[in-house]
């Protein structure tokens, strides 16, 4: 049941999809994986769209040279904890939800912990190492995984749903090498909000997911363009013959 | 067949079986930054494209 403030505050997206589509969000929990170039709009439009519960965790504290994309973030966050600072900017936009901000490397160890009880888990990490333990998890704990990468004026989207898509490891089945990226803070913006679009119409239940379909953003010729993608019987993660 | 590389440019190559890592050598492509899709589908470095496959190579964007 909404409360006459929530009737108001999400009054145009109550427009879109009712009370019943506004109350899913509020009941669902939500993992951010990174609070970086693709956590910040993940973070913030996620509470605003009103997710009930939602969990972000890094492991960073703020630079200065993070704030041409982390908009979460801001010039006096510098120094301080990006969970933290994440946590509180978007407690100042919807303090009617509840956030839990997780200081710490994800890893195989306290992935189960981070993700239990969660609705489905956002891909904002800079790496495929943790990438790959997301998938894994997510494969296990039939979990949707919502990923999005970003490099220079290009990203990617997909969502996966176990059981039922192709997983990360079947698209992507090698790690491409760390390295620091250039990237534009509109690359960010872009993917970031796309991985939040898939979030919402998941826990409402409608439109059509990036389910086997992986989205190409090139921002610098402004061109979308999405690829079929397909389970690979030999992936070790969900294939036949499986870790 | 045809090749589309990651700035979309498409070549054609003679219609003799290749194997994927071969390709992405003669296009210059780090195997580790990119994955391929023939005909819609991931295929692995050693996997043999024929003649009438259309190959096309993407960068990963692993940024986040
Ligand atoms: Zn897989």
């Amino acid at each position: 049941m909404l409360s006459p403030d929530e009737q108001r505050r999400y009054s145009r997206q109550i427009m879109l999809f009712g009370e019943e589509g506004q109350e899913k969000l509020k009941d669902a929990t939500i993992f951010i994986a990174g609070a970086g170039g693709l956590g910040s709009p993940i973070a913030l439009y996620l509470a605003a769209a009103g997710v009930g519960k939602i969990i972000i965790a890094d492991n960073d504290l703020v630079e200065l040279s993070n704030l041409n994309r982390q908009i979460v973030h801001s010039t006096p966050d510098i120094g301080e904890r990006k969970s933290e600072s994440a946590r509180q900017k978007m407690g100042a936009i919807n303090p009617g939800i509840i956030i839990e901000g997780h200081h710490g490397t994800i890893d195989s160890e306290n992935i189960s912990t981070l993700i239990k009880d969660t609705d489905g888990i956002v891909d904002a990490m800079d790496n495929f190492e943790t990438r790959y333990i997301l998938n894994k998890a997510a494969y296990e704990k039939k979990i949707p995984l919502f990923h999005g990468g970003i490099h220079g004026f290009s990203g990617q989207a997909t969502t996966i749903i176990p059981g039922r898509t192709a997983c990360l490891r079947c698209i992507f089945p090698h790690a491409p090498p760390k390295e620091t990226f250039p990237v534009l803070g509109t690359t960010a913006g872009f993917i970031g909000v796309l991985q939040a679009n898939e979030v919402i119409k998941y826990l409402i239940g409608t439109g059509e997911l990036l389910e086997n379909r992986l989205l190409l953003w090139d921002g610098e010729r402004a061109e979308l363009d999405t690829i079929e993608v397909e389970k690979n019987p030999s992936c070790p993660i969900c294939g036949n013959n499986g870790e | 067949m045809q090749v589309i590389l990651p700035d979309k440019s498409r070549h054609t190559l003679p219609q003799d079986p290749q194997d994927i890592r071969g390709i992405l050598l003669k296009f210059g492509c780090n195997p580790t930054s990119v994955i391929v899709i023939r005909n819609g589908i991931v295929v692995p470095e050693d996997f043999t494209a024929r003649e009438d496959d259309e190959i096309r190579i993407i960068s990963v964007s692993h940024g986040g």
